[in-house]
């Protein structure tokens, strides 16, 4: 009998294993901005989880995890089938998969709780498994995480802000898929001797992406507790309060989670969106408050260098917010939370983006999510609780769209108001067809 | 004859490849850290279980996860996705051979096979795929391990956050099941302190690991 191990098709992959270059599973699908470390859904997305903050005398007032089928061939395409709300309100924001997609980590950055669900068991009804509420006692002070990026066995949280002094001074931590914390990784400050662009550091974090390829992270910078609960009106007009943002993004290298260089990118840098391509190093960023965006990019002499591309909006600027980067690297989605236009860029040449569409969502706009063959993008609506619009223009909402190259085009529209749901933030994809 | 090629080819390329630090290449574009530059923080403690070993006999998965440094990865030897279990094999054979001309990583290192697929997966199914690799002189210990049974191996995969489930087409030319890549680092006393996935599986990273446990036990040794 021929031995198995014998078969040619073990050992001529198992050569490739060894010894080839690997190439990615592009044959899966997934949302374009999720982690690199992500086990991906296959095909079209069936379920998009909506982190919603609760809004008092909205329904029952908490935060909650809202389930919209978006599967066109489903009879409950376009609507809600299931809700879980967390209790009470904890400025419900972002949140990511464990990089096994068995799990959801939502985050809430008023009061640092990191509710835990199992989207494996039922894709279509997501069940709390766990919380964690002792997150700024674990971390030795971080604060206000922002969301969760799958690592591979564990998930890096980027936080806004600590238990302290309630600024921006931040940190990165790190919590295994178990739900155990690992460390806290505090952003660098003008006292990091040594490292290149350390007068420019402001101790600041917001998003935190990773090229894996090139073994480098890039952090950008928001602004604290101090800020991002207190109504905007008031922010604005508070010459101190507005000098707590962050105007800084950092290049780490990404093993040894130690920082490299800190560009100065004035204006609270938000989004972290690095291209796909294999020829590609770059990243795309946009600065909240100058409306700009900005690239990261390896130069010919591999050296990183950050650089402002393109203005957005007219004068005043439009507040840029979420933004999606096609998995092509050839499209970027830019929302504005001021105008509630998003924009389209032709960004084939990275570093001369140009604008080819635009269209007005809503009276509010903010979150973004686009499928990985570029056919739909789902928007939703909140900013932050106290940062939203007021009256009419306070409009609260999860949008679909289709996109064909050219136009964005309605596909279904969900009004969370009048749902009684409250203010969706974050949206990610969920599948009954996970690969691995 | 093809066989023979092949198996030789097999041979070739995991005894005579280069060395691990010039394994740059464009999924690994950058230069490796310098081991003990950096520190790997505690994740949590290895769990034990039951296991088998290529001649049928049980091991107590704890024995294989302290005294020494263990890089273990789980596998199944029907996968053949490129950058899954052929790629972690392919960087234990790499580390393997490393040490094999090293006599201080010989000594502390130990590579450790673990299957996910104990039905197919049997104590001399392991032994007939170890035999590819493990074939070295003065090298570190690789054992190739598996489980007797699904309820053995449950725990394990739980406690190692190991996701596996069947695909939907048994026939899939990849192999029957979905798996994420896991392939571990763990020190003398038994605690993990890294993971690593298809993305990061870089030899060069996890020589770069191991020998910063080993420079840590170097510095705790004459501490006391």
């Amino acid at each position: 009998m021929k031995s198995w191990i014998a078969h040619p098709r073990f050992l001529s992959t198992l050569l490739s294993g060894v010894v080839l270059s690997a190439t990615s599973a592009a044959a899966l699908a997934d949302e374009t901005c999720s982690s690199p470390y992500l086990a991906r859904i296959e095909g079209q997305e069936e379920f998009l989880y909506v982190w919603t903050l609760g809004v008092e005398g909205m329904g029952d007032g908490s935060d909650k995890l809202v389930t919209v089928d978006v599967n066109p061939g489903s009879p409950t395409f376009g609507t809600v089938i299931a809700q879980h709300s967390v209790g009470g309100r904890h400025e419900a924001h972002h949140g990511g998969f464990t990089d096994d997609r068995r799990q959801l980590w939502l985050a809430g950055l008023g009061s640092s709780t990191i509710f835990i669900y199992d989207v494996a068991s039922d894709p279509a009804r997501p069940r709390l498994m766990k919380t964690i509420g002792d997150f700024e006692k674990a971390t030795g002070g971080a604060a206000g995480p922002h969301g969760a990026y799958a690592l591979p066995g564990r998930v890096l949280i980027p936080c806004l802000s600590n238990g302290t002094d309630h600024t921006g001074r931040t940190a990165l931590v790190e919590y295994g898929n178990d739900g155990g914390y690992i460390t806290t990784h505090w952003m660098p400050t003008r006292e990091a001797a040594g490292l290149p662009g350390a007068e420019f550091a402001d101790g600041y974090g917001y998003d935190a992406r990773v090229l894996p390829r090139k073994n480098v992270m890039l952090t950008s910078s928001f602004s604290g507790r101090n800020n991002y609960l207190r109504p905007l009106g008031e922010v604005v007009k508070d010459p101190e309060a507005m000098k707590q943002f962050g105007g800084t993004m950092v290049l780490w290298d990404f093993h040894t989670r130690k920082p490299r260089k800190v560009f100065q990118v004035p204006g609270a840098p938000l989004e972290i969106r690095w291209a796909w391509g294999a020829t590609h190093p770059y990243a795309f960023t946009a600065t909240a408050l100058t409306s700009k965006l900005w690239l990261c990019f390896e130069d010919a002499h591999g050296e990183w260098q950050a650089e402002e591309v393109a203005t957005l909006g007219g004068p005043g600027g439009v507040l840029p917010v979420d933004m999606s980067l096609s998995a092509d690297d050839s499209t970027l989605f830019v929302d504005g939370f001021g105008d509630g236009v998003c924009r389209v860029f032709d960004v084939s040449d990275p570093h001369r983006p140009r604008q080819i569409h635009e269209k007005k969502i809503g009276r509010q706009l903010n979150m973004v999510s686009q499928s990985w063959d570029g056919k739909r993008l789902y928007f939703s609506s909140s900013l932050l609780a106290n940062w939203d619009k007021s009256g009419a223009d306070n409009e609260q909402f999860v949008r679909a769209y289709g996109w064909d190259g050219r136009e964005l085009t309605p596909r279904f529209d969900l009004d969370f108001a009048a749902l009684k749901l409250g203010r969706p933030h974050h949206m990610l994809f969920g599948s009954t067809k996970v690969g691995r | 004859m093809k066989l023979q090629i092949l198996l030789l080819a097999v041979v070739t390329m995991t005894t005579a490849a280069s060395a691990i630090d010039d394994l740059r290449s464009a999924d690994h574009d950058y230069e490796s850290p310098k081991p003990g530059t950096y520190s790997l923080p505690v994740l949590r403690p290895a769990s034990d279980g039951r296991l088998l070993d290529t001649s049928g006999n049980p091991v107590r998965l704890a024995d294989l996860t302290s005294g020494r440094i263990t890089v273990m990865s789980f596998i199944y030897t029907r996968c053949t996705a490129v950058r899954a279990c052929p790629m972690a094999t392919g960087v234990l054979s790499q580390l393997h051979r490393e040490s094999a001309d090293d006599p201080a990583l010989s000594k502390s290192l130990r590579l450790v096979s673990l299957s996910f697929d104990p039905e197919q997966d049997s104590p001399a199914r392991m032994a007939e795929y170890s035999a590819l690799f493990s074939r070295r002189m003065n090298a570190a210990p690789w054992h190739f391990m598996t489980t007797r049974s699904p309820e053995d191996l449950r725990p394990i995969l739980s406690a190692y956050d190991q996701a596996v489930d069947r695909k939907q087409n048994p026939l899939d030319r990849t192999g029957p099941l979905h798996h994420t890549v896991r392939v571990l680092l763990i020190d003398r006393s038994g605690n993990i302190r890294n993971i690593y996935g298809s993305s990061t599986l870089d030899p060069r990273l996890v020589l770069a690991d191991v020998r910063t446990l080993m420079m840590e036990t170097a510095s705790l040794a004459q501490q006391h």
